[in-house]
């Protein structure tokens, strides 16, 4: 377990943890900012250990699918779930876009208030992943390229042009 | 939250993800990282027409991956770098993919205390 890549975000927020807390896991706030400037679908929702969360983000050229099984729900310091990439019938299954993305991340938040502002910290480690699951996290986890279709190896190809200039 | 002066350091995603997402396009941007070329040097060594040619054109300047000179005949297109590798970034590393979700939370928080009051 040691030598799992381990993926670590850290962010603050103005508000105090309750908000933040709210903002998390109620799905009528959470579909308004979870995922990157697309149209996200909370399909279920069900707060407790084992309960799921289906999630749909509607991309230009199809939807992208997640399910989410919760593990602990400690009100209102810590969540812990798994995070599964899954096809249209919520199956877990290997993302379309990146086969060797781990299908399973074992992914925690710790929300900390300080000062009537809030610590967000986020970190996710492959669950029951193969070696090349843990191999693509661990690449993209550093910023460097790897999966994402056979778009990486031609745009490598247009960085390495552009900084031999 | 201060917004004066503010400007969005994430080109527009979803047109990045859509531009980069067809292989034509791609082998554009690897032409253009070459140097400027206007759309016939560009159309050349692919098997489309001029016009499809454009369309693609328009799609990464969408994006903001590629700029064209607008007042020249030719209007050469040209790589925008920057932005590119800005992109390219965000692709290699889904920390932002948190980022951008975290920075709408941030615009959220700030209804939701408002709607305290």
């Amino acid at each position: 377990m040691a030598d799992l890549p381990e993926f670590v975000i850290d962010r603050e927020f103005d508000a105090p943890r309750e908000l933040v807390w709210q903002a998390w896991t109620d799905p009528e706030y959470l579909h308004r900012w979870y995922g990157p400037g697309v149209e996200t679908l909370i399909h279920k929702f069900e707060l407790e250990p084992d309960g799921l969360w289906l999630n749909e983000m509607k991309m230009k050229n199809g939807s992208f699918f997640q399910k989410v099984i919760f593990k602990e729900v400690i009100k209102p310091e810590k969540l812990v779930w798994h995070h599964c990439s899954a096809d249209s019938d919520w199956n877990i299954a290997a993302n379309p876009m990146m086969p060797d993305w781990p299908r399973i991340l074992l992914t925690s938040v710790v929300f900390e208030e300080k000062s009537a502002k809030t610590n967000v910290r986020l970190s996710q480690i492959p669950l029951d992943a193969t070696d090349a699951e843990i191999a693509c996290f661990a690449k993209m986890k550093d910023g460097m390229s790897g999966g994402w279709g056979g778009g990486y190896a031609i745009i490598d190809e247009i960085l390495a042009e552009l900084k031999a200039k | 939250m201060e917004q004066t002066g503010y400007t969005n350091p994430q080109p527009n995603l979803d047109a990045v993800f859509h531009a980069l997402a067809d292989g034509t396009r791609r082998a554009i941007l690897s032409r253009l990282a070459k140097g400027e070329a206007s759309v016939n040097e560009i159309a050349e060594p692919f098997d489309i027409s001029q016009p499809a040619v454009s369309r693609h054109l328009k799609v990464l300047e969408r994006a903001g991956l590629i700029e064209r000179d607008i007042d020249e005949q030719r209007r050469p297109a040209r790589l925008k770098a920057e932005r590119m590798i800005a992109a390219v970034n965000w692709l290699a590393d889904f920390r932002p993919m948190w980022g951008t979700s975290f920075s709408q939370l941030d615009d959220l928080l700030v209804q939701m205390k408002q709607n305290n009051k």
